[in-house]
């Protein structure tokens, strides 16, 4: 009998070797039989906090391929959301634009290398050129609104007029639930006026019509460089103008121009089709 | 065993533990090479603590691993494993002492060449099982035995460099 025990206690390594096999085999088993139940993985609190922590601190490695893969699918959004917009302008059903018409924009990716706020005409310069199938006269609209006009390219960037500019101008409209109802249309003519960054100025729409604080001024359907209900920004201050027919309304600009990196130049299709068209009236 | 010892070999298990689980949980080269380091802390615990210790003390860090990469068992299996059959290990290379004491588990007390041969023979012990074990199946032998391959050189390379790195700067 002591022989034996003899013999146990010199081969005791070889048991706890077993016992502990045994524990992880049981644990292994256990948790293919019981996927996440398991109290040792990580869903446990504490590991999960410290794997958090660990990722946290390596997150902003990747930030650029995850900002790469967010400008690529908002890109593919936006084209969707316009072609659905386009389509479906009037919900009447008197008029149907045809497909051709309501897919007419598409967008390109470009990043933004250089940008003034400060100047009375200022400009942005992007990452993209004639190579990209950038042309003079595109629209550029950033992920919160309207952001400017192409003016001039090489063949790897482009020179773009921001909305900061004295010389630009865009056809907007107010949206609100009472116009909408009312079944009219607030159209005006945006302009910088040159002295806020963060504001924007809004003319001739007449003081009839029931606009207030905080309506939205989206781009109107009569433009053909920006896709139509693309944002501009908020209403922020109303004042009857000076000839007392038109309001003069100040709007707060949703594109933040200090801090805009990537862009969308929206391609018109038909532009050129619209342009000769227009130009053969003033010709004859 | 000396105070100073068990300070320094804590020291290194704590280091190796969160190197592997902060650092190199991160880097799989190519989806083959994974780097599995945190295995050093099994390899170099003092010879001279009783097998009774080391058993569970390699369950436990395996334990510690499977929970944070989910695969509960897989690298408390291994672990135990290369744990049990390290003294034999230490044996084979050392035919010719008497008491397996006398080894010191590091580069200075083996000699490189020795360190990197017991280091290999561990890891190679190590991640077979661990690879097969975590396939679950004989079925992706291929992919398994170019992992096993791939990993094995990686992490032996690993442990080795920092073996090196923090004996150096010990000895500063």
């Amino acid at each position: 009998m002591s022989q034996l025990l003899q013999l146990f206690y010199r081969i005791r390594h070889f048991f706890l070797f077993i016992f502990f096999e045994l524990i992880s085999i049981w644990l292994l088993v256990q948790n293919n039989n019981y996927w996440g139940v398991s109290y040792f993985n990580s869903s446990n609190y504490y590991i999960a906090k410290s794997l958090e922590a660990s990722r946290s601190l390596t997150e902003y490695i990747d930030l650029k391929d995850v900002n790469k893969s967010l400008v690529m699918e908002n890109i593919d959004l936006k084209k969707r959301l316009v072609r659905l917009q386009q389509a479906d302008t009037n919900p009447t059903g008197l008029y149907k634009p045809d497909s051709v018409f309501a897919s007419r924009f598409d967008f390109k990716v470009a990043k933004v290398v250089k940008n003034t706020i400060n100047l009375t005409n200022n400009y942005l310069t992007i990452d993209m050129g004639s190579l990209d199938g950038i042309e003079p006269g595109m629209g550029v609209i950033g992920p919160q609104g309207i952001v400017g006009q192409v003016k001039s390219c090489s063949e790897h960037f482009s020179i773009v007029y921001s909305i900061l500019h004295s010389r630009f101008s865009v056809s907007s409209e107010v949206l609100n639930q009472k116009l909408r109802e009312e079944e009219v249309q607030a159209l005006g003519i945006g302009k910088w006026d040159g002295s806020n960054p963060r504001y924007f100025k809004l003319t001739t729409i007449d003081r009839f019509k029931p606009i207030i604080k905080g309506d939205s001024v989206v781009t109107s359907e009569q433009n053909s460089i920006f896709p139509s209900k693309t944002m501009v920004g908020k209403v922020s201050d109303i004042k009857v103008g000076r000839d007392n027919a038109f309001f003069d309304i100040d709007v707060k600009l949703s594109t933040d121009f200090s801090s805009v990196t990537y862009v969308y130049v929206v391609e018109n299709r038909l532009t050129a089709e619209q342009k000769r068209l227009e130009e053969s009236i003033t010709e004859n | 065993m000396k105070t100073q010892t068990i300070s320094k070999t804590v020291l290194t298990f704590l280091l190796f533990m969160i190197l592997q689980l902060l650092v190199f949980r991160n880097i799989v080269i190519q989806d083959y090479a994974f780097c599995f380091m945190y295995i050093a802390c099994i390899l170099l615990l003092p010879n001279e603590l009783s097998q009774t210790w080391v058993i569970p003390i390699s369950f436990l860090v395996g334990l510690i691993i499977d929970i944070f990469y989910d695969t509960a068992g897989v690298h408390a299996s291994a672990c135990v494993l290369i744990s049990y059959l390290r003294t034999y290990i230490v044996q084979f290379l050392f035919p010719n002492r008497g008491l397996e004491t006398d080894v010191v588990l590091s580069i200075n007390g083996m000699g490189t060449e020795r360190f990197v041969r017991y280091i290999f023979i561990m890891t190679l012990i190590h991640h077979t099982l661990l690879f097969f074990v975590e396939a679950g199946t004989f079925q992706f032998f291929v992919v398994t035995i170019i992992k096993i391959v791939s990993s094995v050189l990686v992490t032996t390379f690993t442990i080795v460099l920092l073996h090196v790195v923090f004996r150096g700067v010990q000895h500063r």
